[in-house]
């Protein structure tokens, strides 16, 4: 009898235990089917298109907490309720999910029922899958009938949010994920007047802020996409160019294991070999890279635009002495030393299911939530535009975003890999360079590794 | 007989009490797996389009580098959790039973405390202990001036599997120690006193006496060790993140990651499922080689 038991319970803790593994996959199949019950019943409440009377409601996804303040959100919701305001013909009803992976997650589960929102957020990368499975409606259609409205974005800022030609979303904002924030008092100490403008000098710099006994660059790299979308986004375009990436983006011959790319990864090593990181760098996350910065213990960081507000929410004497500048040029490469990784990163798509049918309510609200006088909204508060704005009201702007804008403005955008190359490939590359950065393998071999999986998923 | 009628339950309400509970583990658990087992033959990466690729995947699995060096790294926690672990709360035991122990209370519920914990805290808790300029491990290393032996903790790869073993050795001692405790409560008084009065000692009697009578017990615990340990996921996703590189990489994270962070959802499932075979093999291993010890 308790041999049984014992056999009982054996097998049915192995089962139970083995299988809550498994829920975790499966349970998206169930979310989707309530989520499309539910999609369904809200549909047979939607009036039908054309009939003037009834208003048209918009469904509005997007993944910033209400309660959370911030610059962009605000204005979309002010730019929102103001539209509400001059158009009773149209409803706009939004569901914010406050967090990212929770939002893509339902938005991915969505799209496979075919019942995306009419106007919801989405990453490029993301968009190019939906674009591929035909579950997102292309936008040419309403841009090129407003050509002002089209016209007014700035350049490449349809770059991201483009997929075999056709633009599948509009952008928002424009961000860059490649910035050197660097402490000017720290470089003076040690010696260092301007920021380096060559590779040599930028390593002589970082030799130098050592011997001070300081850490040269913060990097919390934990999650893995920093070392990749802040720094080798960046610092492979300095030796690439773009032709480079492009042939990697259109499957157009170009390699990973091609010697410029295999020379920006031994670059990277190299500036870890030579102590440029703190140690422990691989442990440590984004956050925890601004708090080394702001204790003093490193002299600079490098992060995308969104991390200005929080430089100026640090430590008074910090904020008061940071800089921005970007990676130098570097000997014999083919980009063009005066840009930085950037873009649109994300846009306002709509799904293919509610821009059928309501075309022209989508393009009104997709102006309002995009347009001059969003973005005139934004620039006020300091945020990068996608827009076009010359005359704004610059008081209230933070003294770090005036210093961003005016090095912004002389920059180009190069892509930033992690929007344009395919999720595992992006898996594979920004594990390799934490092992990279701790020299525990060669450029060569992550380089082959990399090109080994995007010719798998290709 | 009065008393064995008024136990007996109609079959219906047996039934429609079971119900909840089942439906429950149905949906939850058997469904999920089956559905699991479904986009594992399927090449799906979170769109619309699914095509049923076969065993690709699992062909694909039996070469995969990763998946093979994140079984090692399941593995290794298991042993250094089994061993560790459970010599730990054998100990434990034996000095509970001891009569020289004091405040057994105190003890015993300073240790289970953590049990209760959410793996998530007490990732965030170890991160911190094991921080390079913060933290606690390396101040206590400084202040005995034991500088030499000072290391980035989670960022040597030939290290770092152990240094996230330990939190789970720490967390769940309780957990074999509390069965542990209550199986030799269930060892009768009377041996133990025939033992006092033969002068059999302490160390004689753990080994002799409770050890055996206890057997049984410690292979539930060992059991319910391994397969908990097969499927470590929280601790180690908050304090590395399967990184640097892939060196404390374990199979749930793995599948999570091919999963959701690559969209491979169909190479996702079949990792899951590839754990799910493993596991139920390596119990089953472990019940015949215990099973032999036994008789």
């Amino acid at each position: 009898m308790k041999r049984l038991l014992l056999k009982g319970t054996c097998t049915a803790v192995v089962l139970s235990v083995a299988m809550s593994v498994l829920a975790g996959c499966g349970s998206g199949q169930n979310a989707a089917e309530q989520s499309a019950a539910a999609q369904s019943t809200a549909a047979l409440e939607t009036p039908a298109p054309g009939s003037k009377s009834e208003p048209v409601k918009i469904s509005f996804m997007d993944l910033w907490a209400k309660d959370k303040a911030e610059n962009i959100s605000t204005s979309v919701r002010e730019a929102l309720a103001d539209f509400q305001k001059n158009n009773a013909d149209i409803i706009v009803e939004e569901e914010a999910i406050g967090d990212q992976t929770a939002y893509y997650t339902k938005i991915k589960t969505l799209a496979a029922s075919n019942e995306l929102p009419d106007i919801f957020i989405c990453k490029g990368s993301e968009l190019a899958m939906f674009a591929k499975n035909q579950a997102v409606a292309p936008l040419d259609e309403i841009l090129d009938a407003d050509a002002a409205w089209k016209e007014g974005y700035v350049t490449s800022a349809f770059d991201d949010l483009t997929s075999d030609g056709k633009i599948y979303a509009v952008p928002y904002s424009m961000l860059s994920t490649h910035v050197i924030y660097y402490n000017k008092k720290i470089l003076a100490d040690a010696g260092v007047q301007a920021f380096p403008e060559t590779w040599a000098d930028f390593k002589t710099m970082i030799d130098k802020i050592k011997a001070k006994g300081i850490v040269p660059i913060a990097l919390g790299n934990k999650e893995q996409w920093v070392a990749e979308s802040c720094i080798l986004s960046t610092l492979g375009d300095r030796f690439t160019g773009p032709d480079w990436f492009n042939g990697i983006k259109d499957n157009k011959g170009a390699k990973f294991t091609d010697p410029d790319f295999i020379k920006s990864l031994a670059a990277l090593q190299e500036l870890g070999k030579a102590g440029a990181f703190n140690k422990d760098m691989n442990s440590i996350n984004n956050d925890q890279q601004k708090t080394l910065y702001f204790n003093g213990k490193a002299a600079m960081f490098m992060e995308g635009s969104w991390a200005i507000g929080a430089v100026m929410a640090g430590p008074e004497e910090i904020a008061g002495n940071t800089e921005v500048a970007v990676l130098p040029s570097v000997d014999g490469g083919k980009g063009d030393p005066k840009s930085m990784s950037g873009g649109a990163g994300s846009g306002f798509a709509s799904g293919v299911k509610g821009f059928g049918s309501k075309k022209e309510a989508v393009a009104k609200v997709l102006k309002a939530i995009s347009g001059p006088e969003y973005a005139k909204s934004i620039a006020e508060k300091g945020e990068p535009t996608a827009y076009k704005v010359s005359d704004y009201d610059k008081s209230k702007v933070s003294p770090l975003a005036v210093k961003y804008a005016e090095m912004a403005s002389k920059l180009k955008f190069t892509p930033i890999y992690d929007s344009y190359l395919n999720p595992a490939v992006v898996s594979k590359m920004n594990a390799g360079l934490q092992e990279l950065l701790i020299s525990t393998i060669t450029p060569e071999e992550l380089a082959k590794r990399i090109q080994a999986e995007y010719e798998k998923v290709k | 007989m009065n008393h064995a009628n008024s136990l007996k339950i109609k079959n219906s309400t047996l039934l429609s009490l079971l119900a909840p509970g089942l439906a429950i583990y149905l949906f939850v658990i058997i469904v999920p797996l089956f559905t699991a087992l479904g986009y594992s033959l399927t090449n799906w990466m979170g769109g619309l389009d699914k095509t049923f690729i076969g065993l690709e995947n699992y062909a694909a699995l039996v070469k995969d580098e990763i998946f093979w060096s994140s079984l090692r790294n399941n593995l290794l926690i298991v042993l250094l959790t089994v061993i560790i672990q459970m010599g730990l709360a054998f100990l434990l035991t034996v000095l509970f039973m001891s009569k020289a122990m004091k405040l057994k209370e105190v003890h015993r519920t300073v240790i289970f405390l953590p049990v209760v914990l959410s793996a998530v805290v007490v990732g965030f808790i170890w991160q911190m202990i094991y921080s390079n300029d913060y933290g606690l491990l390396n101040a206590i290393l400084k202040s005995l001036g034991l500088e030499n032996l000072i290391s980035p903790w989670l960022d040597d790869p030939d290290q770092v599997i152990f240094s996230v073993t330990v939190p789970l050795i720490w967390q769940y001692l309780g957990v074999p120690l509390i069965i542990f405790m209550s199986a030799v409560q269930g060892i009768p008084k009377d041996i133990y006193e025939v033992c006092e009065l033969d002068g059999v000692g302490g160390i004689k009697k753990a080994v002799f006496i409770t050890f055996p009578l206890i057997y049984d017990t410690i292979k539930v615990a060992i059991m319910l060790s391994i397969s908990s340990n097969m499927l470590v996921f929280s601790h180690i996703y908050v304090m590395t993140g399967g990184g640097p590189g892939t060196s404390s990489m374990v199979l749930a994270q793995y599948a999570y990651n091919t999963s959701f962070n690559s969209m491979q959802l169909g190479y996702g499932s079949s990792i899951a499922i590839g754990i799910f075979i493993i596991s139920f093999g390596i119990i089953i291993i472990f019940k015949k080689l215990a099973e032999v010890k036994q008789e």
